[in-house]
């Protein structure tokens, strides 16, 4: 009843004052926070979906009691379905939710103002309201260490990149990539392919295929699953990354590096703040300085020196001495699109819709 | 002791409403049984599946939105067939219509005017009944089977959407992610009661399946549609042209899919995204068939279709069920309900067996 | 084009095409007994998880091809025994099927997606496929081999055996057949049976042949490619070896273009992507204008069977 009461007052008090989510220490929660994830996929995918449940685990075995056993729904498709879900989730007494994926947005502001004691967290969106946050991860920062591997221990100098779409997340990392890797060969060459899908892994192999047949002895991915690393284990080309987590009993030789998504300080931030009561609605964006990208270990292929310059990468980005993205940078025409010593905003670099030098565009 | 199935010579009116009921409550004890024999909580999860969806306003709300595509969809999929013409294309023609309604909406983006929403109702029927006249022009010109052709229609659709909000129609402002703009205020379908979530839609979906019923069990145009469908040559005698009947049905089923995809691209969705077909044209098929390809019926099918697609998901938040778990579920549902087709047709007997051989 | 690479390309095609030349000869073989199982895709996926577990489990890749094709043949009866035995609609147990294999799979698959399994290896010795050249007749897996019997056996089958002959009957007039005394139902068991099988050995194509490892719905699709196929080679299994490799090469022709450049890289993706569906289109009116009014899908295809009692 007391429960009951204090939950009633929180939603009569966040609808009575005009910011009643900043700062409203006064409600702390007695009970445990419930929290829920809404994923695009399954948490099987090893990728994406499998990062986000990992970082929902990783927040309960962090808080403990102070929340309770994490919700987590599959499968839901980008439109009307993931706002029932959404809605579904704040009507049965969800005080967090995070929606993780990018056509989630439009919904999670709409129920958002049907719930305005029910804090969302839309990753990878833009969207923002009172209740509703955004975050993402600088998977780029990952991108600019891999591709430093990449250009030292490419023999052709052409990579290939597997995407699903060329939305500004994919299109950032062909480039931060391609980026680093010409720093260490000017002539390094990144080749873009699409596939049209999130979730196709014989499909992903054929990619993988058709690049290494092709000279491209790098293969880059930003599609989950293993399916392309394996193919570059079985044919022996030089390598490959891990998406989204270590993939390397896929590929023992092949796996250079590997990007590891690390979304559970995050988690555990955002929920402790709401237990607080001083969750507020920002836009984050952390990457290998928080820890929320990781580089997992270097493979048996990469030689000490190599591992050295990647480090220096890494470290350079995390202690701010280094952005991949700062000029003079040329586009794939070769106009210089950045001036030198500017570094591209945030803002563009969320919207980014152009290839840098070095990038072969597709269609 | 032996059974046989003894053909009824009329479809048993008792048996046609008794098995869907009997169907989901053989799915309930039969998944009970097999999900808690492999380590589920097999109660849990009927209850959440099949009950929980039906405890509150908000729930409910939830399920006429859900099944109002499915309805309006499954009954002009009830009318093809009835005259033996098989349009699984569906899901095609309900993208072809939520394409045409976009194309308007984006057309008259910005601007306003009463006339905006219905020009866009009237496009998307115009573009399911456009798409559907495909395999009818194929099946009536050139008898091209109209279940094939209706069915690789639907996947080249689907690349048409890809292209089209990765291309020419992408949002300027929309961070570069493959979608239309938002569309502007009178282009999107209101909602009905102040305060829900239930858009006009809804009782769309019911006006259609009431006039379809009545069309069907009252009009001219119904009793061609089931003389053709259930004896083509007495129909030919009868005066009635097969050509044109399967052009009707072709182009009904066609135009209400169209018209959900109207309605669902300027209510639920509101800008044309990657993800506008959901399966509803398929899954329209299945509600066609557990309505008994009655109109009525179909509302039925429609409603218990949605409620699986709901409890789904509430099973998921409230036990932990996974997405895979309610997937058999609902097959396992259907399987059951089509079985129980055939007691509507025959009757099982016991025989003894001196009398089969006899029979035989 | 270097030999090389067009024989990489030839390599990989034959990659692509195997899963779906598979499952649409069983597909085309139940057509022809006059019944439309829309369930590939969802049999495909029960042979696919049931090949990577038993190989998962045991290392013995030809136990899990038979046991995939056991699995799909299981899955099968169920759409037998409802469309077959209770006479119910054909078109809605065949999606229903499909629903029930995704879901079960996924099911039966929870936990395994971070394992690897190994790719089955190539049939013949490997210095017979030392030389590229050789390497393009003598390096696949039996899978590939299985593939290429397949055509020729169902071919016999359909144009020589007596057996193929009644089943032939059973689709064209199944009131005729039955009343000669065929049973049709058996014989459409039986067909229905058998297109359950080859889809279970497509569905195992992918852990075994594709990408050795477990991921849902991993079949993406390629079940309603084999039953656009069965259409677009018009019920014959010598075209349906040719519009398989032709779909094989227009999906593999994709990739290889846009990784390596050249003008069919200028093609958009969506229309790659549409192509089998509009081609598989184009040749149904194709053979309706040749043939005037008649095609040649088996007259009773997708009807129950339905004799007075």
């Amino acid at each position: 009843m007391t429960l009951n009461r204090r939950t009633m007052l929180k939603a009569g008090a966040a609808a009575a004052a005009a910011i009643p989510l900043f700062g409203s220490k006064a409600f702390a929660q007695e009970e445990p926070l419930k929290v829920g994830f809404v994923l695009i996929g399954t948490v099987n995918d090893n990728g994406w979906n499998f990062g986000h449940s990992e970082g929902a685990k990783y927040m309960k075995a962090e808080l403990g009691d102070a929340v309770a056993e994490p919700t987590i729904v599959e499968n839901v498709p980008e439109g009307p379905d993931c706002e029932r879900v959404l809605r579904e989730l704040a009507q049965s007494g969800h005080k967090l939710i995070f929606a993780t994926s990018f056509g989630y947005g439009d919904y999670v502001i709409k129920v958002a103002q049907q719930f305005p004691d029910v804090r969302f967290e839309h990753a990878t969106g833009y969207q923002r309201s009172e209740n509703v946050g955004t975050y993402n991860a600088r998977f780029y920062e990952g991108r600019a260490v891999c591709g430093t591997v990449a250009g030292h221990l490419s023999q052709t100098g052409k990579a290939g990149y597997i995407g699903s779409f060329p939305i500004p997340e994919v299109v950032m990392g062909v480039n931060a990539f391609v980026l680093a890797a010409r720093k260490v060969n000017p002539d390094f060459t990144i080749t873009p392919v699409y596939i049209s899908t999130w979730n196709d892994p014989a499909r992903e192999a054929d990619a993988a295929r058709a690049m290494i047949d092709q000279g491209i002895d790098i293969v880059a991915q930003h599609t989950d699953g293993p399916a392309a690393l394996q193919v570059v284990e079985e044919r022996g080309a030089v390598g490959g990354f891990g998406q989204g987590a270590d993939m390397s009993a896929f590929a023992p030789n092949a796996q250079l590096t590997s990007i590891i998504d690390n979304w559970g300080p995050h988690y555990v931030l955002a929920a402790q703040a709401v237990i607080d009561g001083t969750w507020e609605s920002k836009d984050v964006w952390p990457g290998l300085k928080e820890g929320e990208v990781e580089i997992g270990p270097y493979g048996p292929k990469v030689p000490e020196d190599v591992i050295a310059a990647a480090e220096a990468v890494k470290n350079g980005q995390i202690d701010g001495s280094m952005h991949i993205f700062t000029g003079p940078i040329n586009d794939h025409t070769g106009t210089e699109r950045v001036a030198a010593g500017v570094t591209l905003t945030d803002a563009e670099l969320l919207s980014m819709d152009w290839y840098v030098e070095g990038v072969i565009p597709p269609a | 002791m032996q059974f046989r199935l003894e053909k009824r010579r009329e479809p048993s009116k008792a048996m046609l409403y008794a098995t869907p009921v009997v169907a989901v409550l053989l799915t309930m004890v039969v998944g009970a049984i097999i999900f808690s024999l492999i380590g589920f909580d097999g109660i849990g999860a009927v209850r959440e599946i099949f009950f929980t969806p039906l405890t509150n306003a908000y729930k409910w709300q939830d399920l006429g939105v859900k099944a109002a595509p499915l309805i309006i969809i499954g009954v002009g999929l009830s009318i093809a067939y009835r005259a033996n013409v098989w349009n699984i294309g569906a899901e095609g023609q309900y993208v072809m219509g939520g394409l045409a309604a976009t194309w308007i909406a984006l057309l008259t983006y910005g601007m306003s005017g009463w006339w905006i929403l219905p020009l866009m109702v009237v496009a998307g029927i115009a573009g399911g009944a456009l798409y559907a006249s495909i395999p009818a022009l194929l099946r009536t010109r050139l008898n091209v089977n109209e279940i094939l052709t209706s069915l690789m229609l639907t996947y080249v659709s689907v690349q048409l959407i890809y292209y089209l909000v990765r291309a020419p129609w992408k949002d300027p402002m929309g961070m570069g992610f493959p979608q239309t703009r938002r569309f502007s205020a009178d282009a999107l379908l209101p909602n009905i009661f102040p305060g829900t979530i239930v858009h006009a839609g809804v009782p769309i979906a019911i006006v259609v399946a009431l006039v379809a019923w009545f069309v069907m069990s009252r009009s001219v145009f119904g009793y061609q549609m089931k003389v053709v469908g259930a004896a083509p040559h007495a129909a030919r005698y009868g005066g009635f042209s097969e050509n044109k009947t399967i052009w009707l049905a072709l182009l009904v089923s066609g135009a209400l899919a169209g018209l959900a995809g109207a309605l669902e691209v300027s209510g639920p969705f509101q800008r044309m995204v990657p993800g506008f077909p959901t399966n509803y044209g398929f899954t329209a098929i299945i509600v066609a068939f557990l309505g008994r390809l009655n109109p009525l019926g179909v509302i039925f099918g429609g409603i218990v279709i949605a409620i699986t697609f709901v409890g789904g998901e509430v099973a998921q938040t409230s036990i932990g069920l996974s997405n895979a778990a309610t997937g058999v579920f609902q097959a396992m549902m259907l399987f059951f309900l089509l079985a129980g087709d055939i007691l509507v047709r025959y009757r099982i007997r016991r025989v003894v067996p001196q009398t089969a051989e006899a029979r035989s | 084009m270097s030999p090389e690479l067009i024989i990489a390309i030839i390599v990989t095609v034959v990659g692509a095409s195997t899963p779906i030349l598979i499952a649409a000869l069983g597909e085309l073989v139940v057509e022809r007994s006059g019944v439309l199982n829309l369930g590939v895709e969802g049999m495909m996926l029960v042979g696919a998880i049931t090949a990577f577990l038993v190989v998962f489990l045991t290392g013995n890749h030809y136990l899990a091809i038979l046991l995939a094709a056991a699995a799909g043949v299981a899955a099968s009866m169920i759409f037998g025994f409802l469309t077959l035995s209770l006479s119910a609609n054909q078109t809605a147990t065949g999606l229903a099927l499909t629903i029930f294999g995704t879901g079960l799979s996924a099911l039966a698959g929870q936990g395994y997606s971070a394992r690897p399994v190994t790719l089955l290896g190539p049939l013949f010795p490997a210095e017979l496929a030392l030389h590229p050249i050789w390497r393009v007749l003598f390096g696949y897996s039996a899978l590939v081999y299985f593939s290429f019997a397949l055509v020729f056996a169902v071919w016999w089958f359909l144009k020589k055996s007596r057996a193929g002959l009644i089943l032939r009957a059973v689709g064209e007039n199944d009131l005729s057949a039955h009343s000669i005394g065929y049973s049709v139902i058996g014989v459409r068991y039986a067909a229905v049976a058998f297109g359950g099988a080859m889809a279970g050995i497509a569905g195992a194509c992918f852990p075994l042949l594709l990408t050795p490892q477990w991921a849902e719905r991993m079949t993406a699709g390629r079940g309603w490619i084999a039953v656009a196929l069965v259409v677009f080679a018009s019920w014959r299994p010598f075209r349906l070896l040719a519009g398989a490799y032709l779909f094989g090469l227009v999906m593999t022709m994709e990739l290889y273009a846009k990784a390596g450049g050249g003008p069919l890289s200028a093609i958009p993706a969506e229309l790659w992507a549409a192509m089998p569906y509009i081609a598989t289109v184009v040749v149904l009116v194709l053979i309706s204008i040749r043939r005037d009014a008649s095609n040649n899908a088996p007259a009773c295809l997708g009807k129950p069977f339905l004799p007075s009692n």
